[in-house]
């Protein structure tokens, strides 16, 4: 066959790809003593797929982690949406005095990563008492500029005659975000929601700063702490719970493939 | 004429006013106070940590206890109780390194345990003899009590040691014999380590180097450095020889216990602390021994005492008190036993330790453990740097000690290197 | 595909042919509906980011009552810091090993992919699984494929007689170990825009290149799909520039900047310097610092753009 050889390549691309994910899959069910001292056979001598993952969920709260990730994740994607929808309506189909500048600060915030404001916000939070709370892990990205990029980008491209027929019907500018722009808005939206959460289920940065208090880690934090408490000693439980706290998002994304890789691309060419 | 008798109203209000003084201690017992418990190094402590709280709790059900999360390390511990104390949110009891503990009591952070020990009488009947509370005395002020001592020992694997072809294996009363056993546990390949002498995350195990030679960290005014003498270059030397002759590999984070676990490092020398969660991870693959430290200076050698110390920092007369019985408790017999049987440190109570109905028939029957507590008349205190900068000073020292190990310096470039930079990092007297 | 379909939004900076005829004019509607935007924006990201400008020229410490102006001092420090310099020339090795490599790997299998019809999904899901994995997580399964004397990868490269490093201990292999990890990261982002951007190219070109003499695979590569894959390569590139400047989690997890700052990293020295030394006026020195290779990288973009857009 003509395509062997590009399977071929492509196959060899892909195994090497996947080594940590077998490799964790294949120690976290690996007894103690088993998990060094045979480190290239896949399958264990003796199962310990029920005393790893048992472990794992006695000792850490990995349900209260995942909790706080999905919290975190979409309290921040309802808020960047709920501020990012109409602020992009506005800059996309309404002419007002002083659009061009709002705009000039929307491409100013694309410029600048957010760990660059990390210090003063910590300062900010601690003034205000709220660190060690769910608001100082939300509150920092509420507004995603580079939603109102994005948005403004594919509002651009909706046909006035939808704005103009609903303007006619006598409706006001923020019933027609809400009701007109925003069902017209779905592939946008969840391509934005897709790129965010990604995002947000992975950061480590902020939360690290922020939270102190066990019960907010997000699952970045979780497995860190796990780190230090399993220190070593038994790596097939680390593994456990390593593949416990990725796994959400995983399947996640092997049951939404397609509206995942939409969401990449869709936000990541801003050209 | 008034008739002195009381009438119904008055009576019942009498009544029920005794009825209430005698059910006061249950009400007050109802109401119980919360302290917030901060440690860490999870790994090794908690085991200890939850059997001495679950022991605690049937003692003292009055007190609700509850921990903050542990962090991983001494270094991050301290960081925590730093960060914290700006934000007004700290541990009211806080088990920190216990060359941490000078710090908090330079800065007002640790509480002066004396008055609280005053009102339960003669420490010394309580267990705390001079020594112990001497490592918890800084600053002129009681700032923590001794919750787990530790001094460096040695670990072998004497499978691997048997095979090498090593039969007096097991107490080399030489870093020269370590050295020269490492040379043939590694002639055997197939990735096997000779030794690991752990020097990094802390100037913990480098001080017992130092000390083990006679030197000493600071000079007695703590103005200038001064194991930047003989005693520190032999350390250094020795710490090179280890890399040069002995063959020890750079393990970074736990890789030596991981290793050392799978059978595949001869001889490993770290804290005792970890004697409990070593033994368990070897499990049956080999043969497990524990052992003193190689002697290097029989008259002037002694090894810094590693561990961790319990001090209060919440100022709240009621939070006080509780905090104080589950400190007392943790540091009592009791506690110490419940803490040595599930880590590896030195019991931290005399009572424990010379009472036989505590320990005596632990320690016969583990003797991996017993290795710490033979080593306990050598232990001096572990130095403390002063100043605003002594977690940076320990951060640098590390990072001189990693180029010895990498082979990037050699050992009187990198003392005077760590000699400068340590220098810049101490306050300045007068 | 709809209108919002990847090739337009790729090939328009700014829809220009979609103008839209009339504009409603309305100031207090355009207003009211960007002004929670505006808080927003104002409180978490404008302000803050003046906070760090000032934080820059003080030696503010977190937790003391009070602090000092001092000019320029905080950046003469960085310029003896060893850390500090280590941490740039870490961080500049790390992109400079991170991005060619991620992006011509994901080129190379981007281009395998698009080239058949077998597989597609599969490949594609592949390559992009590390994107949505948890870093912290992942970065623990490499330390455990890492490990010097027990891993698996030693254990095979010494049953091959090869040497077996010490990857993530020696300071000589740590920044290699980091960067191949962040290679596998960022791949399968990489590829996923390519894919996007190869799927845009017409296939007529092809055939007309075919015709006008371009026989193999190799030309038809350079003759078509280079140049028209211009924009997405470039906005690949700053793209992985910015996301490798930004190394965090793998340091954090696995090294600690070690061995002896080999592995220390621009955001790891930020968050070191402020929250472990509480030096927070230095630490915004160097948040400045940071900022403006993140801004250096984004002006070479623009002007890249504008080059081939009047000459390309």
């Amino acid at each position: 066959m003509k395509d062997l050889p590009r399977l071929a390549v492509l196959g060899m691309a892909a195994m090497i790809m996947l080594v940590p994910y077998v490799w964790m899959l294949a120690v976290s069910v690996k007894p103690q003593d088993e998990v060094f001292s045979a480190s290239l056979t896949l399958l264990p001598e003796k199962w310990a797929l029920i005393e790893n993952y048992g472990k794992v969920l006695r000792t850490i709260p990995v349900l209260t982690f995942v909790m706080n990730g999905l919290i975190v994740c979409f309290g921040i994607l309802f808020f960047q949406l709920l501020f990012a929808v109409p602020a992009a309506y506005a800059l996309a189909k309404l002419n007002f005095r002083g659009r061009e500048v709002l705009f000039g600060f929307v491409m100013l915030g694309l410029l600048v990563p957010y760990q660059t404001t990390a210090l003063p916000l910590y300062l900010g939070f601690h003034q205000a008492g709220l660190l060690n709370s769910y608001t100082a892990l939300i509150a920092p990205f509420t507004c995603s500029v580079f939603a109102i990029f994005m948005l403004r980008q594919f509002f651009k491209a909706l046909p006035d005659d939808l704005i103009a027929a609903a303007r006619i019907d006598g409706m006001g500018e923020f019933s027609i975000v809400w009701r007109v722009i925003l069902p017209n808005a779905w592939p946008a939206m969840t391509a934005f929601a897709i790129f965010s959460v990604v995002a947000h289920w992975n950061d480590l940065f902020w939360p690290l700063i922020v939270i102190q208090k066990g019960d907010l880690y997000t699952p970045a934090m979780g497995i860190l702490a796990f780190r230090s408490v399993e220190s070593g000693d038994d790596y097939g439980v680390l593994m456990a719970a390593a593949t416990l706290v990725a796994a959400p998002l995983v399947f996640a994304f092997l049951f939404a493939q397609r509206r995942f890789i939409e969401g990449v691309t869709m936000s990541g060419l801003k050209g | 004429m008034t008739r002195l008798t009381f009438s119904r109203r008055q009576s019942l209000a009498v009544i029920g006013g005794a009825a209430a003084t005698v059910a006061m201690p249950a009400v007050v017992r109802a109401q119980s106070t919360e302290i917030s418990v901060h440690y860490s190094m999870p790994a090794i402590f908690k085991e200890a940590q939850d059997a001495v709280m679950a022991a605690f709790v049937i003692k003292h059900p009055e007190v609700k206890a509850t921990y903050f999360n542990p962090t991983p390390t001494y270094e991050d511990g301290a960081q925590l109780l730093l960060r914290n104390a700006a934000t007004n949110s700290m541990p009211d009891i806080s088990f920190q390194g216990l060359n941490r503990l000078r710090m908090f009591a330079e800065r007002g952070i640790a509480q002066d345990l004396a008055p609280l020990l005053a009102k339960d009488g003669d420490p010394a009947k309580l267990g705390y003899s001079k020594a112990l509370l001497g490592l918890g005395f800084h600053a002129k002020v009681q700032c923590g009590l001794a919750f787990a001592t530790s001094n460096p020992i040695s670990y072998y694997n004497m499978d691997l040691l048997k095979k090498a072809g090593i039969t007096d294996a097991g107490s080399p009363t030489s870093w020269d014999k370590v050295i020269e056993n490492s040379k043939r546990i590694k002639a055997l390949g197939d990735g096997n380590e000779g030794m690991f002498f752990r020097w990094p995350g802390d100037d913990w195990m480098f001080s017992s180097l130092l000390y083990g030679h006679g030197g000493r960290m600071l000079n007695e005014a703590e103005t200038d450095v001064a194991f930047n003498g003989p005693e520190g270059l032999a350390a250094l030397k020795l710490l090179d020889r280890m890399v040069k002759e002995g063959g020890m590999p750079n393990y970074a984070g736990t890789a030596d216990l991981q290793a050392f676990a799978a059978g595949k490092l001869g001889q490993m020398f770290r804290t005792t602390a970890q004697v409990r969660s070593i033994s368990n991870s070897v499990g049956t693959n080999f043969q497990l021994q524990t052992s003193l430290m190689p002697v290097i200076d029989a008259q002037k050698g002694r090894l810094p005492t590693g561990g961790a110390g319990g001090m209060i920092t919440t100022t709240d007369p009621r939070k006080q008190e509780a905090a104080w019985k589950f400190l007392k408790f943790a540091t009592s017999a009791e506690g110490t036993t419940l803490m040595t049987k599930n880590t590896g440190y030195v019991p931290c109570n005399q009572l424990a330790i010379d009472d036989p109905s505590y320990l005596a028939d632990f320690y016969k029957q583990n003797p991996l453990f017993q290795a710490a507590t033979r080593q306990v008349p050598l232990m001096v205190p572990w130095y403390a740097f002063p100043g605003q900068n002594s977690v940076r000073v320990t951060q640098v020292m590390v990072d001189n000690l990693a180029r010895i190990a990498e082979q990037k310096a050699t050992p009187e470039q990198v003392l005077a290197d760590m000699a400068t930079e340590v220098r810049k990092l101490i306050p300045r007297q007068g | 595909m709809s209108d919002a379909s990847p090739a337009i939004a790729l090939g328009s900076a700014t829809s220009a042919h979609m103008r839209p005829r009339v504009l409603f004019p309305d100031i207090a509607a355009g207003w009211f509906l960007t002004l929670p935007a505006i808080l927003a924006y104002v409180l978490m990201i404008l302000l803050p980011l003046l906070g760090v400008l000032l934080l820059a020229f003080t030696d503010y410490e977190f937790g003391s009552k009070s602090f000092n102006w001092i000019g320029l001092e905080n950046f003469a420090a960085m310029t003896a810091d060893r850390t500090f310099l280590a941490s740039i020339r870490n961080t500049v090795v790390y992109c400079l090993f991170v991005v060619p490599l991620s992006i011509g790997l994901a080129l190379l299998l981007a281009i395998l992919i698009e080239a058949g019809a077998r597989g597609r999904t599969f490949f594609r899901a592949v390559f992009f699984l590390p994107v949505v994995s948890l870093t912290v997580a992942m970065a623990t399964a490499w330390q455990y494929l890492l490990h010097p004397s027990i891993g698996p990868v030693n254990v095979v490269l010494r049953g091959l007689g090869l040497g077996a490093p010490n990857w993530l201990g020696s300071s000589d292999w740590v920044l290699i170990s980091l960067g191949i990890i962040g290679v596998w990261d960022n791949v399968g982002f990489n590829l996923v825009l390519f894919l996007a951007g190869l799927t845009t190219i017409p296939r007529d070109l092809y055939a007309a290149a075919e015709i006008d003499g371009a026989k193999g695979a190799w030309s038809r590569f350079t003759l078509v799909t280079w140049p028209l894959l211009g924009p997405t390569l470039l906005f690949v590139i700053v793209i992985t520039m910015t996301r490798s400047v930004r190394v965090f989690d793998t340091v954090q997890t696995l090294t600690q900047g070690g061995s002896n700052h080999a592995s220390e990293v621009l955001l790891r020295t930020i968050y070191q310097e402020g929250f472990h030394y509480f030096k927070f006026g230095y630490s915004a020195a160097i948040t400045l610092v940071f900022l403006a290779i993140v801004l250096a990288i984004m002006l070479v973009q623009t002007r890249l753009i504008d080059r081939r857009v009047h000459y390309g």
